[in-house]
This record gives structure tokens, sequence and C-alpha cells, in this order.
């Protein structure tokens, strides 16, 4: 029976081949995602793992290893990574990804620093790390090509000074227990916005071919085939289309594997070797793929009583109920209750928020059919026209079937304008303040406060050319009311676009940074007097010293050079807020686009779905659509029938999601930080936009199809 | 009225009319019968301007209908004429009276307009109570009432129907042919009727054979 069916499946000639294939395609691009999804998680613990290599540490009071890593070290907005380094002993344990550890006066820098140092002038940035440089830090301690990192080696006496020094005695080999947890799981929910349109895509290409081979069933069952026989043929069949699908679902990803490397969507591009599957993914997608879509035929059957006179539909579909709502209602009645009610720990955060957004994912999902069945009835109640009324009628009447082929694009399109929605108001939120006076504005603060800086040093750094200003402030040791700091009035004239003194004033109360976090700044300041005199304000510890440039590159870079060298000990180099930002911005940027990937790939798959499902209808209804032809009804009336019956649904479930999505982002952003939800940017619009368009062309392709088969001729042969 | 001269029409190398000649008075109806193959269903399409003949000419109301183009015969069909199938002619999705009203609103009535015109069909074809039915839940006679009463709501001078009881029960096949013959009659409406029942044909005024593609006239019934 077996070899029955492998001749019925692959030698029935155009009709089965075409089958076969649109069932081996919808596999193959299933397989496709799914395996892509698998290595990228596979290449997020990778990344992790490398990241692990210069990150993680043990520690131990009497290690021989004196340890510090710096932060917010930049260059033009991107982040560097700096280590410290120096060995106690000769047999100092060395991290992997390091032939051995530098000495003082070396260093190791990662490839891409290396080629940035060697086409940067050395002041604006290869002075900051005097000494040689003893090799390249391999790929084991680089979570992506491009990593900017630099081991710094120096003498015990200055790293076990430095601010955040501490004795290690080796490197974990196990990066376990590393903060992977949170990334799987906005992986998970990715996965799910992936692959929930892909496997409702094969879901209805499969159901494309159930009327024919039904019927072609009850032929064998007709002349004595077996409930068990047919049963075989048919997962033999479905065996086969998943065998080839999942072929060619490999060879896909072998050869886009490289691209999916590229996308940074943890911030960072993956090393190449790190998007991988494991052996166990492998043999578990290879094989669980093809069983999968065997019991799946058997289940597919189970539905439908194949007799010897015909084929019977086990299950009317009843209408859909209104407590499908209540997930999606619970889902929103939730997120609406923390607005003012944010627990404390991030965990709890977690566990108050997810659900919440869950919930109205699965929500949407559950209630569209009886959103369909609701939106359709007003439409057939209201239809004027033909069209209208056969498509509102055929969606009301199963409007389960008609939502099926679209959930998958609720879900990508719910994920994706939540989380772009969060992204992009939380970039917009901090990045407002990153005007041109604050990207233009070097700030370094102090771990160790010092008493006094010394003339010198603040020469070398004002004479650089494009410093405008440098000014010392002040730690103000009580920090109560809104300013922390204190400068020199005489100070502030000379940088006079941070604001002014108020009249007859010697010393200002200012923020630490003279910009303040999330108020207006600028020269419309006024400081108002502190209560010192000159004296009194030098005796007070330097809390940071802020320099005003003129924005440019070089001089930014040129002053943070001059600056780093002037404090080596400083644990957090000088910064501007537009570094901060871009760090940022570069890890939501991958994240947006993530975003762009789920909803180019899941818009059109639902669009496939969507013709594969039109299909389906044209041919339930080939008979009295090509009568009604012959009658004199023009193609155009059928073709707005496809039309409405498809487009309709889709644009509809598409505002559905993302009004739910915006609606689902504006309670967390109310709720966790206060703020309110930015519209997405003309981007994402532009992508939703693009991808909507892609899947109407897609659903514009069956029209041909249309015409073919409601042609005189079906109504004569039929 | 409507008028077939010397039509000849093949489907790739096999002929289905050599020169079939038939002419059609107003208000009459005319049986056309033939055995399996005869080429009466592919008469009725030229006749109905579905099919182009090859050769010859189709008049209605005096002007030739074979040299229109597909648009302005659709249009025509739409219009002027009304069909009735042997079986499979509603649209599934929607309920009868839907179906009914479809012709209307396809020639750009409102729908509650076409809605009320459709009404008082279910009591005349007597299936009062099945407004509201979907075309699988209809019995086949039911269903081809509603066929009946679609073809015919937006008064065609024309009704063509191409085996119209071939797929009922003879009582049911009566009822359904006592129906089409009274409304044609009272709405002064032409038919062209094919069947291969002779039962079925004595419902007409004229009755006609279609043999190897071409028409034999028969004896004028007796009603």
């Amino acid at each position: 029976m077996i070899r029955f069916g492998l001749r019925l499946t692959l030698a029935s000639g155009r009709e089965a081949a075409i089958r076969l294939a649109v069932m081996a395609g919808a596999v193959a691009l299933g397989v496709w995602l799914l395996l892509s999804t698998l290595a990228g998680v596979n290449a997020v613990d990778g990344q992790v793992a490398r990241l692990a290599a210069l990150g993680a540490q043990i520690p131990a009071d009497d290690g021989p290893l004196w340890w510090v890593e710096r932060g917010g070290e930049f260059f033009d907005g991107r982040s560097i990574s700096r280590i410290d380094v120096a060995a106690l002993t000769t047999g100092a344990p060395v991290p992997r990804g390091l032939p051995r550890l530098p000495g003082p006066g070396e260093y190791y820098v990662s490839p891409a620093l290396a080629d940035l140092i060697d086409s940067t002038p050395a002041d604006q940035l290869g002075d900051r790390y005097p000494g040689r440089r003893a090799g390249l830090i391999g790929d084991a301690a680089l979570p992506s090509p491009g990593s900017l990192t630099v081991v710094v080696g120096g003498t015990p006496e200055f790293v076990s000074q430095l601010y955040s020094a501490r004795r290690v005695s080796g490197f974990p080999t196990d990066p376990t227990g590393l903060p992977v947890a949170a990334l799987d799981l906005i992986l998970s929910v990715v996965a799910g916005g992936l692959l929930f349109p892909v496997l409702i895509f094969i879901g209805t290409a499969t159901r494309l071919s159930a009327a024919r081979r039904e019927q072609r069933f009850a032929a064998m069952r007709l002349i004595g085939g077996t409930p068990r026989q047919i049963s075989v043929v048919a997962a033999v069949e479905s065996t086969v289309a998943a065998l080839l699908g999942t072929a060619a679902g490999f060879a896909l990803y072998l050869a886009l594997r490289e691209q999916i490397a590229g996308i940074p969507f943890t911030g960072l591009p993956f090393q190449p070797d790190d998007v991988t599957l494991g052996p166990l993914m492998t043999v578990a997608v290879a094989l669980g793929v093809p069983v999968a879509a065997a019991v799946a035929a058997r289940v597919a059957l189970r539905r439908v009583r194949i007799s010897p006179l015909g084929v019977v539909r086990r299950v009317t579909p009843k209408p859909p109920r209104w407590f499908r709502l209540l997930p999606l209602l619970l889902g929103i009645g939730e997120l609406a209750f923390f607005i003012g009610r944010v627990p404390d720990s991030s965990n709890q955060q977690v566990a108050v928020f997810l659900p919440g957004l869950l919930l109205i994912m699965v929500g949407l999902v559950i209630a569209g059919p009886w959103l369909t069945m609701v939106g359709a009835r007003v439409l057939a109640r209201r239809a004027q026209r033909p069209a209208t009324l056969i498509a509102a009628r055929r969606l009301s009447d199963n409007p389960s079937a008609a939502f099926r082929a679209i959930s998958g694009v609720v879900i990508g399109l719910f994920v994706t304008t939540t989380s772009v929605g969060i992204i992009h108001t939380i970039s917009e939120e901090r990045g407002r303040h990153v005007d041109a006076l604050a990207a233009a504005t070097l700030v370094t603060r102090f771990e160790r406060n010092p008493q006094s800086i010394p003339a010198p040093v603040l020469a070398s750094v004002t004479t650089l050319p494009g410093v405008r200003s440098v000014t010392v402030v002040r730690g103000n040791p009580e920090r109560d009311g809104d300013y922390a700091g204190f400068a020199l009035c005489a100070d502030l004239a000379r940088a006079p676009e941070y604001g002014r003194c108020a009249d007859g004033a010697t010393v200002a109360w200012v923020h630490e940074d003279l910009l303040g976090w999330r108020t207006k700044h600028g020269a419309g300041i006024v400081w108002p007097a502190a209560p010192l005199t000159e004296e009194q304000l030098a005796a007070l510890p330097v809390e940071a010293v802020v320099t005003s440039t003129d924005g440019a590159t070089a001089t930014l870079e040129r002053a943070r050079t001059a600056l780093e060298r002037a404090f080596p000990d400083l644990q957090v180099q000088p910064v501007t807020e537009r570094d901060r930002a871009e760090d940022q911005n570069s890890q939501l940027a991958g994240f947006e686009q993530l975003a762009a990937v789920i909803i180019f790939a899941s818009l059109p798959i639902a669009g496939c779905s969507l013709a594969v499902a039109v299909i389906a209808g044209l041919t339930d209804r080939k008979r009295p659509f090509s009568l009604l032809r012959l009658t004199g009804v023009p193609l155009a009336v059928l073709r707005r029938v496809v039309a409405l019956e498809s487009a309709v649904p889709l644009l509809a479930a598409a505002a559905l999601a993302i009004g739910a999505g915006l609606l689902g982002a504006q309670l967390f952003l109310k709720a966790q930080m206060d703020y309110t939800l930015h519209p997405p940017s003309p981007t994402y619009a532009a992508i939703v936009a693009g991808a909507l368009l892609m899947s109407l062309a897609i659903i514009a392709a069956t029209f041909p199809l249309l015409r073919r088969i409601t042609g005189p001729e079906t109504a004569r042969s039929e | 009225m409507i008028e077939a001269r010397d039509v000849r029409l093949s489907f790739g190398q096999t002929p289905a009319l050599r020169g079939a000649t038939l002419a059609v008075e107003e208000g009459e109806i005319v049986a056309v019968m033939g055995p399996s193959g005869s080429g009466k269903s592919t008469l009725l399409h030229c006749l109905a301007g579905i099919l182009v003949p090859d050769e010859g000419e189709i008049h209605f109301d005096g002007a030739r209908i074979d040299r229109l183009d597909e648009t302005r015969r659709s249009t025509l069909r739409r219009d002027r004429f009304g069909f009735v199938f042997q079986f499979g002619q509603l649209v599934p999705e929607l309920t009868a009276e839907d179906n009914i009203a479809l012709p209307l609103l396809l020639g750009g009535a409102r729908r509650a307009d076409a809605v009320a015109q459709a009404r008082p069909w279910f009591a005349r074809l007597g299936l009062e109570g099945l407004e509201q039915r979907r075309s699988g839940e209809l019995s086949g006679g039911q269903a081809q009432r509603i066929a009946l009463a679609r073809a015919l709501v937006a008064k065609p001078r024309v009704l063509f129907a191409d085996e119209p009881t071939g797929s009922l029960d003879s009582l049911t096949g009566e009822q359904v042919m006592d129906l089409m013959v009274d409304s044609a009659r009272a709405q002064g409406t032409t038919v062209v009727l094919v069947t291969h029942e002779a039962r079925v044909a004595a419902y007409a005024d004229r009755q006609v054979v279609v043999r190897d593609g071409r028409v034999h006239a028969l004896a004028r019934s007796a009603s």
C-alpha cells in the first residue's frame, strides 16, 4: 500500500505534481524559518558564551590576577569594551581568545578595533592605549565580528588602585548561569510570531488539495479500499511532501545562514560560526517534520467521513460565541490595572507585564473568529452590492476558516507593533534630550572625587581645536534640591551655552553635567546663586569636568582621548549623551530590524495562505460562479467577491493587530515608565504598508485563475 | 424574436452544430430535444450569446448578437435573458431570498427593493418560510424553484432552460415545469427549453429535435 501511495503521489499527472510542489514549498518555507529561529537561539547562546570569555571571571581574594572592566569607552558613538589586567604571577590564568596576558605597556585588540585605530589619527583614538600592540583578540572572546574590544596590560600597582579592580583566580569554562533567559524569552516570542504564520500556511496549503484528494479516496473506497489503506495513502502523500520540503528547507537554511548572522537583533551581528544547529536539533527537525506531517494527515482525515459514495464533512462549524473575547479583555484589563501600580523588582514586572501581553496576543487569535463573524454580519446586513453580500455571507458562515488564514498576521503584527511601539517610544523619550548641545558636551565624572584639577591638565584640553570651554563642577555634599553641583560663575561665563549665573553671584548651583536630566537646558537657564565663597567652593571635591565642543567627531574624540590620558584611572570614560543614546539605539535598532524581518516574513506568508484559501474557495464554488458568468455577471463582480473575501479580513486583521499592539505598548509604557506612546516611525509604517501591498499582490495573483476556472467550459463540462 | 440562421460550431475537430436554424416567436415556449451529444445545449448557448458560432447568424429583436463583443453579450444576457440549469446554480453563501434578488442587485437595484421584489416569489412557488435557507439546506426541487424565481425575477424577455428537471424526480420535475410555464406565460416571457424528456417537452408550444447538429421540426403541442 505504501508503494501504491508513492505511485499515486509521484506519478499522478500534472495536478498531483503541482499539489506536491505547493505542499513541499510550504513545508520548505516553514522548515527554513524553524531552522533559522533555532539557529538564532543557538547564535544568541554562542554570542553570550563569547561575551563571557572576557566578561565572566572567578573572583578570589588571593587570585593571581587584577582585573578591571571599564565602562563608557566610546568612539564616534560606538561602544568599546575595555579591560585592564595585571598578572601577579607568571602562571596567571589566561581567558579564552587571548594567547597570553598582556604585560605592562602592552595591549590586545579585536580586529575591528585594530582596523579602527589604524585608520584614525592617534590623538583621536590610539593614544588612549599607550604601549605596544601585542596582538589580536581571537574570535572565542568576541561576540560579534564587529566587536570593539581592548585588553590593556598594566602594573599591579596601577590596576589594583582602579575603582572596580578585583582579584581573579580564573575564568569559567561553562557560561551557565549567564543572563540568557531574557533573550531566550524574547526569541521565543519572536519565534512564535514567525512560526505561527508558517504553520498556518502549511496547514492551509495541505487543505488546498483536500477536496480533490478526498474525492479520490472515496473512489478508492468504492472499489474496495479499507479506511486503513486510505489512511496509509494519505500519510504517504503528506510524508513525501514533508520530506521534500524538509530537504529544501535545510538547503535554504544553509544557503542563507550567513545573512542570518548579519541580523544584529541583540545589537551586534553574530559570528557566522554561532549560527548553527546542534546534531539533536538537526535530527529532531529532519525526522519530526515528516512525522508531524503524517500525523496531521491522519488527523485531517478524521474530520471527514470518506465512504464509497463520497465525502461527508463531520463537523458543521458552529458560530463562535462572545466569550471568546474574554482572554483579550482580561489581558487589556490586566495591563490597565497595573498603571500606577508597578511592582518594584524587575522579575515581578516581567511576571506582571508578560502574561498581560501574552493574554492579548492569544486573546486576539481566540477572539478573531468572533470579531470576523460580527463584522461580516454587519457588512452583510448593510451590503447593497452583490459582491459585498456574497463575501460577507461567506465570511460570516465560517469565520474560523476565514480568520485561520490571517491569524498568523495578527500574531506577527501584534508582536512587532507592540515591541516597535515600546522601543520607539523609549528611544524618543530618552533621545529627546540629545540635542546639539548635549551631543557636543563631554562629561567626565569621577568615582573618587579629586580635590582639584591641575591647571596644565585643564589647559591641555581647553587649547584643543574645537573645544569651547572646560568647566569644573564641584559636588554638593548634601545633594538636596534640583541641583547637585556648584560651579564658579567666572567659569560659567566662559560657557554661556549652558546658561548664566544669577546677577551678582560668584558661585552658582548647577546640574553636575550642566545639562540636567529630562529638564530644559541651554542658554536660557539662569543658575541660582549659591551661598558659597570661591574659597569654600575650592574646598569641595570635584564632581565632574564638563567639556564643551563644536560637536565635530574629531574634536570630541581628540578631547576624549586627551581627557582619558589626563585621568587614566577613570572607571567610566568621558561620554556625551549621544554616545549613550546611540549605544542604546543600536540595540533598539537591532530589535526594529528583527520586527521588519517578522513583518516581511509573516505578511506575505499570510498573503500566500489567503491565496491558497481563495483557490480552495474558488474550487468549491466553481460551478455556481461559472453559471453566474454565463448569465451575464461580469468577471469584475466575481473578482470583487474574491478581493473582499480575502483582502478585507487581511486589512481588518492588520488594523486590529496594529491597534491592539499599540494599545498593549501604551498600557505597558504608561504602567512601567509613565510614558505616552509615540506613533511608530514612518519607516515602520512603510514596512507594514509594503508588506501588505505584497500580500495583496499575492491575492491578486489568483485572479487569472478565477477567469480560467469560471469560464463557459466549466459549466458545460462539470 | 430570437433566431439562429444556419449556425455552425465545432469544438476542435468535433462539429457540434452543422447548419442549425431555429426561429422562436415572442411569448412562445419551444422545447429543443435530442439525444446526448446532438448539440441541443450548444444551440441554446449560441442563442443566448454564451457561445459565438463559427458560421451563421444569431438575431435577437432583429439585431445580430453574434457580432457583439463579450462585454455587450454579457450585458444582454444579464438584462434581457434568464437562465435555469440542471443543478448547482445557486450561490451557496447566499440565502434563498438573496439568491432570487441577485439579478436585481446586479442590475443596480437597492438591496431593500431587490428583496421586496424577490419575496412574493416564495408564495408563488410554494416556498414560504424558506427565505433564509441556504442552498445546502434546500431539497433539489426547492433549489430548482429558487433558481427559476431567480431567472424570472428581473422579467427577462427570454428564459433559457437547460435540462431544468434533469436532476429531479418526476413529480418534482412536473411541479417545476408547471411553475415555469405558468410564470413565463404570466410575464409573457419567451422560453427556450432544452430537454431530452418527452414529458417535459410536452409543456412547450412547439418541439424541435436537434440531430447531428441540425434542427428538425416536430409537431406543435396541443396546449
